[in-house]
């Protein structure tokens, strides 16, 4: 059925640094209760047509409130949860699903095939300009045969597609047909799913309260009674709040070293931490001078010292990366075509240049942000290069990238099941995501056929020469391997892997 | 920003009939600090200080050492370096950006404290539409428009300050057009910019020039308020405000980091409050200290 | 009294208007085209430009700023783009944090700030007056953030007493409302006393001059009683003035305390907006924040009037 997939996602080293007290399946799960998880952002609401995409907050609340038609087991492994089976055509272009019966939505619509294909055809219908449908243009239609039966049709080959389908993002959540007919506006922040818990009450800056789902179709699920979500943007007070048992979970990540190092050392906070694929990159635009040549975008590469920077900004917890997709990737290679760490070659690259080499760089207005601007202007200092900081907000940043209106700009390439959606955007000539304007027929070559290749040695190949060939001409470079963490109170436990870098938590109890 | 409706509580508030004369200990002391942070400021490229924004990224938030005499920042930078050139930034928008408050507000409030009418009900009106609006979601708003400099941090505070000046040399004015040697110089039959220039102008400088001081005091601080958002001065510049904002981030392990740029933002301001204030009661005009 | 009012309220509307439209422009000429916000990765040349016509983005500013403003005119200030709620929900859900944040902070600000004013203009010149005159200059050289930093390092990171950042609504936690609520109004207050003290402190001074004090003096009266009756009344009215325009001020000034804090208050929800482009809500909300201000200034300015008699005839 989905050996490729299932042994795709058995490549998948998942490492829990300090959660080894986790349960396991044996441990009794005990019903009742609530828990409050410190969120980084505030949720902007539900409604695909209105976020358009959902962020790393906005996942933990729909984890719990809506259902995907899979799931990840802790192997790492495609499992059902809407789904009950899945097949597909040989050229895996074609998978039907068969869904599970006799499933509600929170307000009594009952869930089939036709509510997913539904929720498909609004995102994907262009009268609606939903952002969300940049994600799913390799489906070409999504077809209902009968109640409980559902083909998706793709453009091209996912070997991979029960995974990919996993994350609870803006276009897996299926949403109830009637509750978004019948509220309109107000849809946004009154979602309705399947989910184990039902939305509440919610205070905008302040509160999400969950309720438990009494009629939820996985019977003896959820174990909490109720889920609290508070936004707490200020790391400290975040952490603050943990150790003060205020909140039982909270999400966290390495800028935040200091709190992180102390949970390890506290014995009643247990840290959980996911080894994800993917990695904080930058995009040179090599459409402008200085980055129209190739020795400048060497030079700036070559004079980054990684563990040197992991030990600035994050008391050395980030991994340095060599290439865009990580040790949580199976995409594993010998040669990756790192460029090394030496400042003598930078500078004689420089040199060789003979102009001056000043750019601008955009970093968002974050401590975090102004943090690793400061530390690549040293380094590029060191080498000979003036780089100057622009800080601009989260927000300004994907326009000024598709208007290649920069020179220099970070991006992310985040944890997902499978490398192709990111790659194939980010580099294939004519994409509007190929934010270096960098055009090479051999690297559009491999990433079609990566794309459309069933066999994982082969695609393996294939990634490893995309990412020699993108780190010899260093039109993008990355910096750190995506780890994605939460720090919680040791007595929570059935705490899932962090997949996706999303914070499941529709699934704990506490002990 | 409530400091910088600082002027208008002042202008209601009469200052105590005692030690008019005498300056006192405390002004001197105020006027000394004044002149040492000025210039380390100014000297500060010619002091054997190290580059306040080399790092070492392996010498993060060092303590005291003969290496680095207050230690280093959370990248690793010379703490005292950042400090004396942290002054150099507050300073020069503190002591610009006021400036921009006092020559334009000065002007407009002498103008229309003398012709009065129309031009008064215009120049008081937009001052409303000015001072109606949240300070900060101005400054942030065209901080993001302009972007982030030295100079567009200087004029927003500059604009920003308007009014305040606006309102002194208007009151000023107000009370001195009513005064014999102005009423006299107009039924000689003088011409209204020489009353302007030669009679009023003078006499409204004092006061200004005592509140520009004040003015300075407020700037430095919305300067740190605004870096402290980290929407001041581009990184990797240092400045008071930036420092407390960065030190705040490290707060409970070197709490030193925020608390260095806090004490010597706050005897700064303190100084030039102490100076300005009491040079305005020395040349309040409606003490009739002229 | 009527003619007053009348004229001053005909003199406020120009200045509305003008606040409006320095609002709308501060709005739309903050970078990053709304069109390309709203759709993100889909921002292909002709979505941009089915967007900005449905959005009415390709009309002339000036057409933008008039229909806004008919809008406005309606009590119609907008939805977000963001969360779909109206400026009205938005601002309805936030105020009531601002609120209780601006009335603890000024009623912490009276405690500390009248008795201190009271016992200092009693023995003005006096050893405590000198002190407590020189420790308000002093507080109002202190920044808030510097406040704000120094009370959280002492009272969370140091003794662990208070919560360093953090809010629940006072309907569900009382106790823990006021626990979330002790440092910020402590934050602004220590920002507020000085002004109180001072302006009430002078205002007594110059009262307890006066031949009627004397008088009451001369007849025996206990001091108490003529400091808090003779004297504290007649001071009173300015102290309710003092309380009018620092209320108007705070209204959308409390930005940073709500920031470090955590707070979600309108501050927040301002800088929110600036940051995601959220123009509906930025427009909307600077508009009532300003008109706010002007109508609590023109409520101060009255109670003015009714003060001094001499403002009504004279030049306002």
């Amino acid at each position: 059925m989905t050996n490729i997939a299932a042994a795709v996602r058995k490549h998948v080293p998942i490492l829990l640094v300090a959660a080894l007290a986790l349960a396991g399946p044996a441990q009794a799960q005990k019903p009742g209760g609530s828990i409050t998880v410190g969120q980084e952002l505030d949720i902007p609401g539900f409604d695909p047509l209105k976020v358009g995409v959902y962020d790393t907050s906005t996942f933990t609340a729909a984890a719990a409130i809506f259902d995907t038609l899979t799931t990840l087991d802790d192997k790492g492994e495609a499992a059902p949860k809407l789904a009950v089976s899945w097949t597909h055509s040989d050229d895996y272009k074609s998978w039907t699903f068969k869904l599970r019966q006799g499933v509600k939505f929170h307000d009594g619509t009952p869930f089939n095939a036709q509510a997913v294909k539904e929720n498909f055809d609004r995102q994907k219908d262009p009268a609606n300009k939903c952002r969300c449908a940049f994600y799913i243009t390799n489906v070409r239609e999504v077809l209902a045969p009968d109640e409980y039966t559902l083909v998706y049709n793709l453009t091209d080959p996912s070997v991979n597609w029960p995974a990919v389908i996993t994350i609870q993002s803006q276009n897996n959540a299926v949403h109830s047909p009637t509750a978004w007919k019948t509220k309109g506006d107000d849809y946004n922040r009154n979602p309705v799913g399947t989910g184990p818990y039902i939305l509440k009450s919610w205070t905008a800056g302040d509160r999400m309260v969950l309720e438990k789902n009494p009629n939820y179709w996985d019977k003896g699920r959820p174990y909490l009674d109720r889920i609290v979500l508070k936004p707490l943007p200020d790391a400290q007070s975040r952490f603050a709040s943990l150790q003060s048992g205020e909140a039982d979970i909270i999400w966290d990540d390495e800028n935040d070293a200091d709190n992180i190092m102390k949970a390890q050392k506290d014995p009643k906070l247990t840290v959980h931490t996911y080894k994800g694929s993917g990695a904080q990159v930058y995009a040179f635009n090599t459409k402008v001078a200085p980055f129209d040549d190739v020795r400048v975008r060497q030079a700036l590469v070559m004079a980054i010292d990684r563990p040197k920077m992991s030990q600035a900004i994050s008391n050395g917890l980030s991994r340095p990366a060599t290439n865009p997709y990580g040790d949580g990737s199976w995409v594993k290679c010998k040669d990756d075509g790192a460029l090394p760490f030496d400042v003598e070659k930078a500078k004689a690259l420089i040199k060789d240049y003979g102009k001056p080499v000043e750019f601008k760089m955009l970093v968002t207005a974050t401590p975090r942000g102004r943090m690793i601007g400061q530390v690549l202007q040293q380094f590029w200092k060191r080498v000979g290069a003036n780089m100057e900081i622009e800080q601009v907000d989260q927000a300004t940043i994907p326009s000024r990238a598709f208007t290649r209106q920069f020179q220099l700009t970070p991006w992310r390439i985040v944890d997902l099941a499978d490398p192709d959606p990111q790659m194939y955007a980010n580099f294939r000539s004519g994409s509007p995501l190929a934010l270096s304007g960098f055009s090479n027929p051999d690297l559009d070559k491999l990433l079609d056929h990566a794309r459309v290749t069933a066999d994982l040695g082969q695609r393996t190949e294939d990634y490893c020469a995309i990412s020699r060939l993108i780190n010899k001409e260093a039109i993008w470079f990355w910096t750190f391997q995506n780890t994605y963490y939460a720090l919680s109170s040791a007595k929570l436990k059935g705490f899932p892997k962090i997949y996706n870098g999303v914070i499941d938590v529709s699934n704990t109890w506490l002990e | 920003m409530a400091t910088l409706e600082l002027s208008v509580q002042d202008e209601m508030v009469s200052t105590p009939v005692r030690g008019r004369r005498k300056l006192g200990l405390l002004f001197w002391l105020a006027s000394g600090w004044v002149a040492i942070i000025l210039s380390l400021a100014i000297l500060a490229p010619l002091l054997p200080l190290q580059n306040p924004v080399d790092m070492d990224m392996l010498e993060r938030r060092a303590p005291f050492s003969t290496e680095h005499w207050l230690g280093t920042d959370g990248l690793g930078r010379d703490e005292l370096a950042r400090l004396i050139f942290g002054a150099r930034v507050s300073l020069t928008v503190g002591l610009i950006a006021p400036m921009i408050g006092l020559v334009v507000g000065g002007a407009l409030g002498l103008l229309a404290g003398y012709f009065r009418g129309r031009f008064e009900t215009l120049v008081v009106g937009s001052m409303d539409v000015l001072l109606a609006f949240p300070p900060l979601i101005f400054a942030l708003a065209v901080t993001a428009y302009l972007g982030q400099s030295i100079p567009n941090l200087t004029l927003i505070l500059g604009v920003l300050g308007i009014p305040a000046f606006m309102r002194v040399a208007r009151a000023a004015t107000l009370t001195l057009a009513r005064r014999e040697f102005v009423i006299a110089a107009e039924a000689l039959g003088a011409s209204h910019a020489r009353i302007l220039l030669r009679e009023l102008l003078p006499n409204v400088l004092l006061p200004l020039l005592a509140f520009f001081l004040l003015g300075v005091a407020v700037t430095i601080v919305v300067e740190g308020a605004l870096s402290f958002l980290g929407l001041g001065v581009p990184p990797p510049m240092a400045s008071w405000g930036s420092m407390i904002g960065e030190g705040r981030e490290s707060l409970d392990v070197a709490p030193r980091l925020a608390f260095l740029p806090a004490a010597a933002l706050f005897v700064t301001v303190l100084a030039f409050n102490l100076v300005g204030d009491t040079l305005r009661a020395l040349t309040d005009p409606r003490q009739g200290a002229l | 009294m009527l003619n007053f009012v009348v004229r001053r309220l005909l003199a406020i509307l120009p200045v509305l208007l003008a606040v409006s439209l320095l609002t709308f422009l501060i709005a739309s000429l903050l970078p990053g085209d709304l069109a390309f916000v709203i759709l993100g990765d889909q921002a292909t040349p002709e979505n941009v430009a089915a967007l900005r016509r449905d959005m009415g983005l390709d009309q002339p500013l000036w057409w933008r700023y008039l229909s806004w403003l008919g809008h406005v005119l309606q009590g119609d200030l907008g939805r977000s783009f963001r969360t779909g709620q109206t400026v009205l929900q938005a601002v309805a859900e936030r105020i009531p944090v601002s609120l209780q944040l601006m009335l603890m902070a000024e009623f912490i600000g009276l405690v500390i700030g009248v008795p201190v004013a009271i016992a200092c203009a009693a023995r003005a010149g006096g050893a405590f007056d000198r002190f407590m005159t020189g420790s308000a200059f002093a507080m109002l050289s202190m920044p808030s953030f510097l406040t704000a930093i120094l009370l959280i390092y002492l009272f969370a990171v140091e003794l662990h007493w208070l919560p360093a950042t953090g809010y629940v609504p006072f309907t569900e936690e009382p106790l823990a409302n006021l626990r979330f609520f002790v440092l910020p109004a402590l934050t602004l207050a220590l920002a507020e006393w000085p002004g109180i003290m001072r302006v009430l402190r002078s205002d007594m001074i110059a009262t307890l001059q006066e031949d009627y004090i004397a008088l009451a003096k001369a007849k025996g009266l206990k001091p108490s009683r003529i400091l808090f009756v003779h004297a504290l009344k007649p001071s009173s009215l300015t102290l309710v003035t003092v309380t009018g325009i620092n209320i108007g001020r705070l209204l959308g000034g409390t930005l940073i305390v709500e920031s470090i804090f955590a707070l979600p208050g309108i501050g927040r929800l301002l800088v929110g907006a600036i940051y995601t482009r959220d123009l509906v809500i930025l427009q909307g909300v600077v508009l009532l924040v300003a008109c706010g201000f002007v109508i609590v200034n023109f409520i101060v300015d009255m109670l003015y009037a009714v003060l001094d008699p001499r403002i009504r005839h004279g030049h306002a």
